[in-house]
């Protein structure tokens, strides 16, 4: 959404717009609503293949939802510094907005991390999108885990990279570039995340096409509609996180 | 600025106080909270913790979209607009259950 | 509300003013929603020669199965598969989805709702090239190893899900996942940027309730596609993950293709079908509405009346949105899907009935007594009307789980889309080209050439599809790539014979459709400002419209859009920007 047709700037010479506020935070609701329906198929898909598998694996031990905890933690977290960013920048607060950013930028990043920890962890007890080492007869349980929680963790990488085009425009395409060569040679050629890296490349090359092309200073206006894509990012983990991980709390 | 006319006076009045987005963060850690000594204890049977995980999950959605997202602060028509739209072709997919459940039933693999 | 950091600019009422003058930014890589109208709709008139195309050979081959056609050759029994995927897939997306709501509504709904342009103009051009990339990849599945897909454009696993399971379920069939997910993304940056426009630009004075029912119906399309788009997007993700990571989402246990076992157990294949005909069925409602608001516009404007029933219609076409969200199910009544849910989509299909019936009487209701105007738009806008209830009548049959399931793999079916779905929405595609090609190209297209394309056409649509109703009800299959052979079908062959016959003239009168366009292009005589002498607003401003529609002035709207025959009235119309009174009336 880079740029609207019409500011609305001669007063009475349109409609009121229907829902009250500006094009584009409509634009971003609209498509939240459309990505929150591809999400919800994902989750009823996940279920509808958990109904009809009898003894779904229950795996997730105390270090899991620990870990899924603190995870959650994060993202709640990271909400909460994004509204606070988007009331600084309503007040005209660059600086604040800035810092306020960079920290939910940094409970986004760090949820990231710590998901693609665990991940690289199931992966080495043998779960695989086709198998898991807890119940041979229900291959469903790796695919619907890696497809729901792969497509949010993209969701939640996106939702980084967004902010910190909104936060610090060209000078993060350097950072972005860096974190992915790090990571690029830093994990081991066998490991899922050494190609899945290759998104922040890809999102860079976006970035910078957005950068080039459309260089602005993003107003309170942008931030409050990055704000929406961040919070929905939330919601969303907050029904992955019971369907996913507290419905499959190992039982002891 | 240019949509000082669009901006509804509530929102400007509104958007001075930190302390309410304290609150729900709070309420959402708190919940999330509950949800994890719920399940980790195994406190419900399975069907009625999902039932007890899906309510307060909503409670937390609900709570996500009317503070952070801010769609209490939006006028009624698009609250009503996008949440029923959205609510209803969630709850259609429901009738995939019926056959989920049927596959179990005739014992199909 | 403040803004401190950011530049504090004076905010032009539109953001590209001035038109860009470079070949690029003008024509190819353009911002403006006229061209990028234009741009779909070309996509969709290669999209629909190539379908056409493909629907020729599958006719020709099911009477002639030995005969050798160009291009194609001799049609092996697989290939026929892959040119019935191919037909089906290009016609839907590319041609019915792309040509009367982007293209057209892309061109006419900023103009007809007094707006300079779409309200995301950047987006706009995105999901254009987003569409024309998907177009790409789509074709592209002809010409690698295997060929195209043969699972059919609804892409049923377990065919679909299994590389080895046919020739072209391999890369093809990959590539064919890859498109329909770029679609889903194309057309959901495009529906929101329909929706938001409608909500945010509409010029002062125009109400919703003064829309035109084109822009209703561009609206509620919108508002469909925001929506199913999203969930075929979910089903195309895991149905690659299906065939690229070994996953089982979609394929049961114990399946053996050609002697050798699949690797996934426990799966459903009814699942990929409820995620299909979640988006599926919205689909065919994306298809047609379109059309229904052209009709309606047309069928007013040309019997000089004003609508019947301008409110019946808003609410019925919104009906119609709402219900099409809840009757996907009866496309899977033979599918093993549960009884229970199969009575409650039986029961909301027929109630879809009473929106469109509501529809058809307000048409009959807006052109009795009128001073009709045979002009070829309405003509073609008729030839919608008829189609669409020669079509909606079997689908009150098929609603039928009773009735479905003997006829759902028959010809029957393909009778009833064909003619609803496919050329009644395509009758509604040519009413607009007819009516809006004076305001996009400056002249008039061929009346008389128009003439004789409507009646070949027309004509032509019912000999082919007409009879397929009896072949369906004699039990012939679809899907079938030939029948010769079959001895309970030998005396339909003569039936099949004609179709074909019927299909090659119809194909043929299309190229007529095409020179004229073309040549109308260059040619043709020279248009008024109003031709039709219609109220909307795209009609009060130059031809073609200036970049930014209305030359720097925004219209202010006075009236709704179909005050026509007023008594008291000076002439026949009143246009929506004219500032007089309507007498009482």
């Amino acid at each position: 959404m880079a740029d609207v047709a019409v500011q609305h700037s001669v007063a009475g010479a349109y409609e009121p717009s229907l829902f009250g506020t500006y094009s584009k935070k409509i634009g971003m609701w609209l498509f939240l609503l459309s990505d929150s329906l591809t999400f919800g198929a994902l989750l009823f898909a996940y279920s509808y293949g958990r109904i009809s598998t009898p003894n779904w694996p229950t795996p997730f031990g105390k270090a899991s939802i620990v870990n899924a905890t603190i995870m959650t933690v994060c993202l709640l977290s990271s909400s909460l510094t994004m509204v606070l960013g988007v009331l600084a920048s309503k007040k005209g607060d660059h600086k604040a907005t800035v810092r306020w950013l960079l920290a939910t930028m940094f409970f986004g990043a760090l949820f990231v991390v710590l998901h693609a920890k665990e991940w690289n962890g199931l992966i080495h007890e043998g779960l695989r999108p086709f198998s898991n080492p807890w119940a041979k007869n229900v291959p469903q349980f790796g695919g619907t885990f890696f497809t729901l929680t792969g497509m949010h963790m993209l969701h939640v990488t996106i939702g980084v990279c967004y902010l910190g085009v909104v936060a610090l425009r060209k000078k993060w395409l350097p950072i972005l570039l860096g974190i992915w060569l790090l990571g690029w040679l830093l994990t081991p050629a066998t490991n899922v995340f050494h190609l899945g890296i290759h998104v922040l490349l890809l999102v860079a090359v976006v970035s910078a096409v957005i950068l080039v092309l459309k260089p602005k200073v993003y107003d309170a206006h942008d931030v409050e509609i990055a704000g929406l894509y961040w919070h929905f990012v939330d919601l969303v983990w907050m029904f992955i996180f019971p369907l996913v991980y507290l419905m499959s709390t190992k039982v002891v | 600025m240019h949509d000082v006319a669009l901006k509804p006076p509530v929102a400007a009045v509104h958007e001075e106080s930190r302390t309410p987005y304290y609150f729900v963060w709070v309420a959402l850690l708190v919940l999330t909270g509950i949800e994890v000594v719920l399940t980790y204890n195994q406190v419900f049977a399975p069907v009625r913790m999902l039932e007890v995980l899906m309510g307060l999950s909503v409670i937390k959605s609900a709570m996500i979209i009317a503070y952070f997202m801010h769609l209490k602060f939006e006028i009624a028509s698009m609250k009503w607009v996008l949440m029923v739209s959205l609510v209803v072709c969630l709850t259609l997919m429901f009738v995939f259950f019926a056959d989920a459940f049927r596959i179990i039933h005739l014992g199909v693999r | 509300m403040t803004q401190a950091h950011g530049p504090a600019d004076a905010a032009p009422a539109t953001v590209h003013g001035h038109a860009p003058t470079g070949f690029i930014r003008k024509y190819v890589f353009s911002l403006d929603h006229k061209v990028i109208g234009i741009q779909y709709y070309f996509l969709a008139l290669t999209a629909v020669c190539i379908g056409m195309i493909l629907s020729l050979a599958m006719r020709i081959h099911m009477v002639w199965p030995d005969a050798s056609i160009p291009f194609f050759g001799a049609i092996k029994p697989e290939q026929y598969l892959t040119l019935m995927t191919m037909h089906g897939t290009i016609m839907v997306f590319f041609v019915l989805t792309t040509a009367p709501q982007s293209g057209f509504g892309n061109y006419f709904l900023p103009i007809q709702i007094g707006a300079p342009d779409m309200a995301f103009p950047t987006l706009n051009m995105l999901s254009f090239w987003t569409t024309f990339l998907s177009f790409a990849v789509m074709i592209s599945a002809f010409f690698v190893a295997g060929g195209a897909p043969l699972s059919g454009w609804t892409n049923y696993p377990t065919l679909s899900a299994i590389p080895m399971a046919g020739p072209g379920e391999g890369l093809g069939e990959d590539l064919w996942l890859i498109s329909i997910a770029l679609f889903c993304v194309a057309s959901m940056m495009g529906a929101l940027n329909f929706i938001t426009t409608t909500l945010d630009l509409r010029a002062k004075g125009m109400t919703l309730m003064r829309m035109p029912l084109t822009c209703w119906s561009w609206f509620i399309t919108a508002i469909l596609g925001l929506l199913a788009f999203g969930v075929l997007l979910a089903g195309g993700i895991l149905l690659l993950m299906d065939r690229n990571l070994g996953t089982s989402f979609f394929v049961p246990g114990g399946l053996v293709v050609s002697g050798v076992p699949v690797q996934h157990s426990g799966g459903s294949p009814l699942l990929w079908q409820h995620l299909f005909w979640f988006f599926g069925h919205p689909e065919v409602y994306i298809a047609i509405l379109p059309g229904m608001g052209v009709a309606s516009q047309l069928l007013s404007t040309f019997s000089r009346k004003p609508i019947f029933g301008y409110r019946a219609m808003v609410y019925a076409m919104m009906a119609i949105g709402i219900l099409g969200f809840m009757v996907w199910g009866h496309h899977m009544f033979m599918s093993g899907m549960s009884p229970y849910s199969a009575f409650a989509f039986s029961f909301m299909t027929m109630a879809i009935g009473v929106p469109s019936a509501i529809k058809t009487f307000n048409w009959l209701g807006t052109m009795w007594k009128g001073k009709i105007r045979f002009t070829v738009p309405m003509l073609f806008a008729i030839g919608f009307v008829s189609l669409f209830v020669s079509g909606g009548l079997s689908g009150p049959f098929l609603a039928q789980p009773a009735i479905d399931i003997p006829l759902h793999d028959t010809y029957f079916v393909v009778a009833h889309f064909h003619l609803i779905m496919g050329v009644a929405a395509i009758f509604g595609i040519f009413a607009a080209t007819y009516y809006w090609f004076p305001k996009m190209y400056g002249r008039m297209m061929n009346d008389a050439l128009g003439k004789i394309h409507f009646v070949m056409t027309f004509v032509g649509a019912y000999c082919i599809f007409m009879p397929m109703h009896y072949l369906g009800m004699a039990g012939n299959p679809r899907r079938y790539s030939q029948f010769t052979e079959v001895k309970y079908l030998a005396p339909l062959i003569p039936i099949h014979k004609f179709i074909t016959y019927a299909a090659i003239i119809t194909v043929s009168a299309q190229l007529l459709f095409l020179f004229n366009f073309f040549w109308s292009m260059k040619k043709g005589k020279k248009a008024a400002q109003n031709p039709w002498e219609a109220t909307t607003l795209e009609w009060t401003t130059a031809t073609p419209p200036p970049h930014d529609n209305f030359g720097g002035v925004t219209p202010v709207v006075y009236h709704g859009a179909y005050e026509y025959s007023v008594p008291g009235a000076e002439k026949d119309y009143i246009m929506q920007t004219d500032p007089t009174p309507v007498p009482a009336h």
